[in-house]
């Protein structure tokens, strides 16, 4: 059945089903429930919200993660639900920036968000989020990269493995001509206006708890807790689950979590091994997947999986999470001045995309990925190699 | 305890790894003290037994009261007089000395010690509202780790830390140092990941062959972070005095200069191509590329091209019937 999500209404059929039923007339599926005017009624329930679209897959709302290459690459299928994001990146330089991305596109699209950290003030991090790139300014420079990136070597045809040549390629540019996901400039800050006339909610810890010294053995951290408390608040008081219909337009709610998992927290997952409150943080995800799935929310959080001590953790965590991205950057490692990754700064590695009302998930062709940050985009490639790649 | 200085007012030596920058200056003594102590913010001092660090520490301290603001210590490992030794008496006066070595339960009740413990300490210090740079130094974070929970201590850093980035002031960031001892071998990697993730420099001394090194990483926020290996040694009167490295440590970095090795040397196939192996290759056509001649060639079987011929073998018991079974077909 399709979640919640989707339909306010809480209609038997689904989404799909309702389109396609009011499309052609000749089935006999009656749809329950108001007909609101128009003729695909169930269609123009989801597509009025702004800056998302419906999946024809399994009537489920995308939203963009403001990467459009990302978006890509887990099959655009990242649906209104939960998206997770590891964070591997040692000197958290890059997975901030995705973060970033994520809360942009919900500024530019005019959903509410909701900033969770425990390390760094939320109005400080919504200062810092990237500025778009305007249409006429993106094409221009999407070529510009596009044409100092070509080398002479890639217009060869190939003689003998011919067939590789229709093998799919990562496509930089806008991939449709509707505007789904859009372009950031990561070296410009995001204008004042834009902050100013969107919603937002913050949630930094060491405001919320009184003093750092109280620890109670409850088996939900403290901090989690009150963050838990806090994003029900939202959910319940704006209506994001529902609740109140009349009052306003739908809009999706975007939360962003940063650092999940740290000591700052108050949870000891990267501390020890065998932790006191070890099920806490998935409790955390579990209780806060169950909040994500019966409202219009989705949901970003970065955790440094590189420090947690027990790797049953990172396993049981991802289980919990629709999709899982790593991050691996190669400064401070001897990847960096190895010549076969010169052109990158780091590798990507997909490891769960979501499966949600399929029995399998639609993975993409290409697994060897690479990114780098060229001056303002942050690009997603398939990564070339040598033939003989003897390491010195 | 410390080597000998070598040679004193003698040049040091950036030995870096490459993702640091290039600095070629020497003679210096001050820059490296100047450089750790510039960025603010938690410093973590990462020591062993064979290269202790409480010596760095307290030229770090001796630089720090001299330059004028507060310093502040929690000692808790050694005595106050253990500590105290060695710096002068103008030193000693701006030191502002917590002493948790002597009575760290605060059993002896005698109403001098401050409630809460060193914890209570560092959280008192969080609320200070005096203006001016402070430093508080640490002696050491593997004492506080062993007695009080690793979030909470890391909670407490933090709240210090990022006590000066108060959008409403006026001060700049940097103006709260954290200067942290740490004893690597005394903890499981998980606490030094935790606290080495909050820091923003982070000092690991090392050293080979008598000389002391520091390996230096300092990470600024959003950019990337940067590594530096220093060799240096401390005067008695705890002012540091750069040196250049041992001579065999410049082979352990790898010469950017050098050619890759080539891996087709030792093979014993060959792998290269002469020039006219190279044009009979091109000419050579594939029996899979579909070039306009083959497409002739099919579609017109030549002369020479003898049709293809079916040889078949009747068996004994198959029926050959050579009429047509569709002739009957009316369509």
């Amino acid at each position: 059945m399709a979640a919640a999500a989707t339909c306010g209404t809480g209609a038997g059929s689904t989404a799909s089903m309702a389109s396609e039923a009011s499309k052609s007339n000749v089935t006999s599926f009656q749809r329950r429930g108001p007909r609101a005017s128009g003729t695909d009624s169930g269609g123009t329930r989801l597509v009025s919200i702004a800056g998302t679209r419906p999946s024809v897959r399994n009537g489920q709302l995308l939203v963009s993660t403001g990467l459009p290459a990302l978006d890509q690459l887990l099959g655009r299928i990242l649906t209104v639900i939960f998206f997770f994001f590891t964070e591997e990146d040692k000197y958290n330089i890059y997975s901030p920036l995705l973060f970033k991305y994520f809360l942009a596109e919900g500024i530019i699209s005019g959903h509410t968000l909701l900033i969770a950290s425990a390390k760094e003030d939320p109005a400080d991090i919504l200062q810092e989020l990237p500025a778009p790139l305007l249409d006429d300014n993106c094409k221009k420079e999407l070529d510009k990269d596009v044409y100092n990136h070509k080398t002479p070597e890639s217009n060869v045809k190939m003689k003998i493995a011919w067939r590789y040549q229709l093998s799919p390629k990562m496509e930089i540019g806008p991939v449709s001509p509707s505007r789904f996901g859009h372009y950031y400039d990561a070296s410009k800050r995001i204008p004042q206006e834009l902050i100013e006339a969107s919603k937002w909610h913050g949630f930094f810890l060491p405001e919320k708890i009184s003093s750092p010294l109280k620890v109670e053995p409850c088996s939900l951290t403290h901090g989690y807790l009150k963050l838990l408390q806090f994003i029900q608040n939202i959910i319940y008081e704006e209506g994001f689950d529902g609740s109140n219909p009349q009052k306003k337009q739908k809009n999706i709610l975007r939360i962003g979590i940063q650092n999940l998992g740290s000591p700052l927290w108050g949870d000891d997952v990267c501390c020890t091994e065998t932790c006191d409150n070890s099920h806490s943080l998935t409790k955390f995800l579990y209780l806060l997947r169950g909040l994500l799935r019966t409202s219009l929310s989705a949901c970003i959080i970065t955790m440094p999986t590189h420090l947690i001590q027990n790797k049953a953790i990172i396993a049981r965590v991802t289980n919990l999470s629709d999709t899982v991205v790593g991050l691996e950057s190669f400064i401070g490692s001897e990847r960096e001045t190895n010549p076969l990754y010169k052109d990158y700064h780091g590798l990507i590695h997909i490891r769960q995309i979501p499966r949600l009302n399929n029995l399998i998930c639609d993975e993409s062709d290409v697994k060897d990925l690479a990114f780098k940050l060229k001056r303002k985009l942050f690009t997603i490639e398939v990564r070339e190699f040598l033939c003989f790649s003897l390491q010195s | 305890m410390n080597a000998p200085p070598l040679s004193p007012g003698g040049g040091g030596q950036w030995a870096l790894t490459p993702s640091g920058g290039a600095r070629g200056e020497t003679g210096h003594k001050s820059e490296m003290l100047d450089s750790l102590l510039g960025l603010g913010g938690l410093m973590l001092l990462r020591d062993s037994v064979e290269w202790e660090g409480r010596s760095l520490l307290k030229a770090l301290i001796k630089k720090c009261a001299l330059s004028g603001g507060q310093v502040h210590i929690l000692g808790c490992e050694v005595s106050e007089e253990e500590f105290r030794e060695g710096f002068d008496s103008d030193i000693n006066n701006r030191l502002v000395y917590r002493d948790f070595f002597r009575d760290p339960l605060n059993w002896s009740k005698t109403g001098e010690a401050l409630p809460g413990g060193p914890l209570g300490a560092l959280t008192a210090m969080c609320k200070r509202t005096d203006p001016g740079p402070v430093t508080i130094a640490v002696d050491s974070l593997s004492w506080l780790l062993l007695h009080l929970p690793c979030t909470t201590l890391c909670q407490t850093l933090h709240a210090l830390s990022r006590q000066d980035s108060c959008p409403g002031d006026s001060f700049p960031v940097g103006q709260v140092r954290v200067l942290g001892l740490l004893h690597e071998e005394l903890h499981s990697p998980g606490p030094v990941g935790a606290l080495s993730s909050l820091a923003q420099t982070e000092v690991t001394l090392g050293g080979t062959m008598g000389q002391a090194s520091a390996h230096i990483l300092c990470r600024r926020p959003r950019q990337r972070p940067t590594h530096q290996t220093q060799w240096f040694c401390i005067l008695p009167d705890f002012s540091l005095d750069l040196q250049e490295g041992p001579p065999v440590e410049s082979q352990a970095h790898p010469d950017p200069h050098t050619p890759p090795v080539d891996p087709m040397t030792h093979l014993t196939f060959n792998l290269h191509l002469s020039k006219k192996e190279r044009e009979a290759r091109d000419n050579l056509t594939l029996p899979f590329q579909f070039s306009s001649e083959k497409q002739q060639a099919l579609l017109r079987p030549g002369l020479g091209q003898a049709t293809s011929h079916i040889f078949y073998e009747p068996d004994a018991y198959d029926d050959l019937d050579q009429e047509d079974p569709d002739d009957d077909l009316d369509i």
